[in-house]
């Protein structure tokens, strides 16, 4: 799937919020890959990134349901080839006797590496892009991947550009 | 200064304290704290149900009719479920309605408990906001809140969910200082500071788009009712002489005898109504959010003109239709300045070319007892003073096209969820917002047949509501499109009714059945003037139709204007 547009939602740090900003991706049935969640720059508000397959005003519009969506502080798209991603993979092998040098090596043409050596099995560590990473999956799979975890992208938009800080939820200050 | 309450005394408190003076709800297990501390707030007033889903219907009439927050309680599990048709229907009109239900005890919750159900998830896509209150300290700011939320900028249905422990559970309460409840905010005004930035771009290019326009239209919706903008909109209209269409649910929100207006569009407004916006240059839309049912297909929806789109709620802009000019705001406002800045005009060779449009009505019925003539009945008994509430089906169509609307907000009906049973528990509420005058629910024998058990709750409450039957002995509008489209299988629409005089009867309330036209003037007269509920019901020819039509997914230039030939009967 060619993904056109990253989307970037800050938002209350609670699993209902989470709830309630999936349902409206349900319920516009649009295709997404990637999505990650994690903490942003404000305390008790976290970044939920996706990737997502739309024409610009489909994206558009799907921004603007999720911006009313209660819980949500801040939400933006922006197109794909304006994103910074980065992606993290844990990979567990199992090398043979006979080819650890040769592993290693593999590990270090990617800029991996390798952060549990166990006697069955290795694992390695990447971050890049989803490319990039795939390409180094395909390099270790003559050495007998048992597992992969990958985390999606996390996203971001290039330059000086940046989403605003916006406090978390408090529900006394809310009321009028 | 502070008291120590429980969590449902907390609960009574601040309902009491945004306004609140009833309650349509049903008892059980989770909830019984709250019923248990409830006799002793005189000012809430409750009514009991026969169903929770007409627990809700009624809280969503009362709140569109007084624009206050209506308000629902249920208990957990079935209870709770039971509300979810009422919230949707809410939630597709824009309705301030606070559910409230008892949930099980916080350390059995995700334990399949007697009861139990996780409301909260299921409500998630048809609330505007719901909540699991998770300890008492936090139940006083959820109130609060969720009511403000109900109310602010689009309105909305709203859900606490509140564990039967923590409405035992006690705490110091601390009353809200006065004034700082949110029961007073009109709905459909946004929130004090949430209204958005430059409008006057917008208003600019809306009213240099106005006095270009050689065939201009102005096409309103709920949103006009939702924030009171009737003067505004009536002033914009006769300043520039712009003829005025209103959708389903914004209906009242102008006077059908003004000269400037033209009727319902979409799927069964008249011919002249969708053929003028075929024509039109620039539609000026006001709180309305051009739903399929307004726009047919909407690729040949009015295709010659640009859009000038007002609405409270952002992401209704752009979403079903390409707008030239989209304005965010409150209709009332937003109106306002438009008013201001358009240049007097008046529109008459555009009027008499749409007059050119109009076609005589295409016969939609057989026999005397025509649904127009009930309707027309209807209004001279009540000389207008009266609200009807509609169920949904071709009565619904009938009214909508054909009772003379004249004071706002007096049409209630469901429109985007299409909710059938909607009609006699909604004018419960209905009745209660407004208890000085007539309010006729209008079923037909399907929908009737859905929520009829609430004659026993206007009974033992004493409501006066009146309802009237449209019995065609079929569901009508399904059997419509079964002859229409699927070669007259008429597959499972013929429907049985009861005796509705004997039911009436059962139930100790006025009962009458008109048959013939003859009787017309003299039963609703009657029903009208009796003190308590009446029912009366009209025996109505069996295949009559809602016409005009356009046709599922068809463009509002096609529209059938009779039955298709007899098909042979399969």
């Amino acid at each position: 799937m060619a993904l056109s547009h990253a989307i970037s939602v800050l938002l209350d740090d609670d699993l209902l919020t989470f709830n309630r900003v999936i349902g409206v991706v349900r319920r516009r049935n649009v295709p997404i890959a990637n999505l990650t969640m994690g903490a942003s720059q404000v305390p008790g508000v976290s970044r939920l990134s996706f990737m997502m397959q739309a024409d610009e005003a489909n994206a558009d519009r799907l921004v603007r349901q999720l911006q009313k969506s209660f819980g949500v502080r801040h939400a933006a798209m922006f197109p794909a080839e304006d994103a910074v991603t980065r992606e993290i993979a844990l990979i567990k092998v199992r090398p043979a006797a006979t080819n650890r040098a040769e592993l290693a090596a593999v590990v270090l043409q990617f800029e991996a590496a390798v952060v549990e050596e166990s006697p069955g099995a290795w694992i390695i560590a990447m971050t890049g892009v989803a490319a990039r990473i795939e390409s180094c999956i395909r390099a270790l799979e003559r050495f007998g991947i048992l597992e992969i975890a990958r985390s999606g992208a996390v996203a971001m938009r290039s330059g000086a550009a940046s989403s605003p800080s916006p406090a978390p939820h408090n529900p006394s200050e809310a009321v009028l | 200064m502070s008291e120590t309450l429980t969590g449902a005394q907390i609960l009574c408190r601040e309902l009491l304290a945004a306004g609140v003076d009833v309650i349509f709800g049903y008892p059980g297990g989770a909830i019984m704290p709250f019923y248990h501390a409830l006799p002793e707030y005189p000012g809430l007033r409750h009514i009991l149900a026969r169903h929770e889903q007409a627990a809700a219907h009624a809280a969503d009439g009362y709140a569109r009719a007084c624009g206050r927050v209506g308000v629902c309680v249920a208990t957990s599990g079935p209870g709770a479920t039971n509300l979810v048709t009422g919230l949707a229907t809410a939630h597709m009109d824009s309705s301030p309605v606070l559910a409230i239900t008892g949930q099980v005890g916080r350390n059995m919750i995700g334990r399949d408990a007697f009861q139990e159900t996780d409301i909260i998830g299921l409500t998630l896509p048809i609330t505007k906001y719901n909540h699991l209150v998770q300890d008492v300290s936090e139940l006083a700011s959820s109130v609060r809140e969720a009511i403000t939320i109900a109310l602010s900028g689009r309105p909305g249905p709203v859900l606490l969910d509140i564990p039967k422990d923590v409405q035992n559970q006690k705490f110091e309460y601390e009353a809200p200082p006065a004034g700082a409840t949110p029961g007073t905010l009109a709905p459909g005004q946004l929130a004090p500071g949430a209204s958005p930035g430059n409008l006057e771009d917008g208003i600019r290019d809306a009213a240099e788009l106005i006095a270009a326009a050689e065939r201009p239209l102005l096409m309103i919706g709920h949103g006009v009712i939702l924030g009171n903008a009737y003067a505004e909109v009536r002033a914009l209209a006769e300043k520039t002489g712009i003829p005025v269409i209103t959708t389903l649910l914004g209906i009242s929100a102008f006077p059908e005898s003004h000269p400037l207006h033209l009727g319902m569009p979409g799927m069964h407004g008249e011919v002249h109504v969708n053929r003028a916006i075929q024509h039109a240059d620039v539609i000026v839309g006001i709180g309305l959010r051009f739903d399929d049912r307004v726009t047919g297909n909407v690729a040949a929806f009015a295709p010659r003109a640009k859009i000038v789109h007002i609405e409270l709620d952002r992401a209704e802009i752009g979403k079903n239709i390409r707008v030239a000019v989209g304005i965010v705001g409150d209709a009332r406002d937003v109106t306002r300045r438009l008013v201001q800045a358009v240049q007097p005009r008046n529109c008459d060779p555009w009027r008499e070319e749409i007059q050119s449009f109009v076609r005589p009505r295409a016969e939609s019925f057989s026999g005397d007892l025509s649904p127009e003539a009930i309707l027309a009945s209807i209004y001279e008994v009540t000389g207008g003073r009266c609200t009807i509430v509609t169920d949904v089906g071709q009565h619904q169509m009938w009214v909508a096209k054909h009772y003379p609307y004249e004071r706002p907000n007096t049409h209630i009906t469901s429109g985007g969820l299409g909710t059938m049973g909607f009609a006699v528990p909604a004018a419960i509420g209905v009745h209660v917002a407004r208890p000085d005058e007539s309010v006729w629910a209008i079923s037909g024998d399907g929908g009737f047949q859905m929520n009829m058990a609430e004659i026993a709750t206007m009974v033992q409450e004493g409501l006066s509501v009146k309802m009237a039957i449209f019995n065609n002995g079929y569901l009508g509008m399904v059997r419509q499109w079964q002859q229409f489209f699927h070669e007259k299988r008429y597959s499972c629409t013929p429907i049985w009714s009861p005796d509705y005089v004997k039911l009436a009867e059962a139930y100790g309330i006025a009962g009458w059945r008109v048959e013939n036209r003859a009787q017309l003037e003299d039963v609703v007269e009657r029903a009208n003037a009796h003190t308590g509920p009446a029912l009366v019901e009209f025996v109505i020819a069996q295949e009559a139709n809602v016409f005009p039509m356009i046709p599922p997914g068809g463009s509002l230039s096609e529209p059938i204007e009779s039955a298709p030939a007899p098909a042979p009967v399969v």
